[in-house]
């Protein structure tokens, strides 16, 4: 089947295209350094509420409080360590195993893979609802300041990061040189 | 020959400038915390120095990337990262003067600029062929 080319194709709907970043044989490179990039800011996001905490200083320049009514505890620490278990779950499978290619293994592998992959996502996506819980229940329903919900709020964009994370390395490693986007699971 | 002298005098005095900046970040306020941020930044370029001799073993024609380069470059990023957010965080809850933040940045960046610049400048001229 031969699809016109894109120029000339009379079943485009938009006149301007999304701009195709053409970053050739530097994508796997830039994927790369942007996942860690992104895996470095999440942590620091949590780091930095959780220093700030320790510290309990009013960083906007009011007088510092004597007695903070809220404290990042362990109970903010677990939704971050699901995240990184599950990057670390997902990160550690075999790209060509998902696939699943006949004749490349065989199919318990295959099966396995994907239960182990299941596992990781499923782990992210516990951090991430795990994040958004305490952030509604610990500080939003509280009714706490603002200085003290940005403890919440940085844990969940913790969470969204690590996520984004992954899957820009997921897509950075799983593009291959024939340029053929395949992230088919 | 002459530009390639040139090129070491003028990194060299960009160097020092960056430490000159991170030190004096650290000696002005009587903090040294900031130091950290040196450190970072002469270790950012160490995992992908360390790494890239991993990947291009046995002549591989094909530019598939094998998971060590990857794990240099996820780490190196890292670092970077961390380099910049680290002053950031201290001076977010008061731990350091937020001018010192600043120029403990600058200095960061100084010093990472230079090291990028130098493996730029001078690996090109050893593989000529790639």
């Amino acid at each position: 089947m031969s699809l016109p080319r894109s120029n000339y194709d009379p079943r485009r709907v938009c006149l301007n295209p999304f701009p195709n970043f053409d970053l050739g044989k530097h994508r796997r490179t830039v994927g790369v350094y942007l996942a860690g990039a992104l895996f470095a800011l999440a942590n620091w996001t949590f780091l930095d509420a959780a220093i700030l905490s320790a510290h309990a200083n009013a960083p906007w320049g009011d007088p510092p409080i004597s007695d903070p009514p809220v404290h990042v505890s362990f109970v903010d620490w677990i939704p971050g360590i699901c995240s990184l278990l599950g990057y670390i779950v997902i990160n550690l499978i075999d790209k060509d195993r998902i696939r699943g290619d006949e004749g490349f293994g065989d199919s318990r592998a295959v099966w396995r893979a994907r239960l182990f992959l299941f596992i990781g996502f499923a782990f992210m996506a516990g951090g991430l609802a795990g994040s958004v819980t305490v952030l509604v229940l610990k500080y939003i329903l509280n009714g706490y300041p603002e200085q003290f919900t940005y403890y919440g709020y940085a844990n969940v964009s913790q969470s969204v990061a690590l996520m984004l994370s992954a899957i820009v390395l997921w897509i950075a490693q799983s593009t291959s040189s024939e340029y053929e986007y395949n992230l088919t699971l | 020959m002459a530009a390639g002298l040139r090129t070491v005098i003028l990194l060299s005095f960009v160097l020092a400038v960056g430490f000159l900046l991170i030190i004096l970040s650290c000696a002005l306020w009587q903090n040294w915390l900031p130091l950290l941020v040196a450190l970072t930044f002469v270790l950012a370029p160490l995992p992908n120095a360390l790494f890239a001799h991993c990947g291009s073993d046995e002549l591989s024609s094909n530019y598939e990337g094998s998971a060590p380069l990857d794990l240099g470059r996820f780490i190196t990023s890292m670092f970077v990262v961390t380099g910049f957010a680290l002053p950031i965080v201290l001076a977010h809850s008061n731990v350091i003067d937020p001018k010192a933040c600043v120029m403990s940045i600058a200095g960061g960046g100084l010093v990472y600029a230079t090291i990028l610049a130098y493996s730029a400048a001078f690996s090109q001229e050893e593989s000529d062929y790639d």
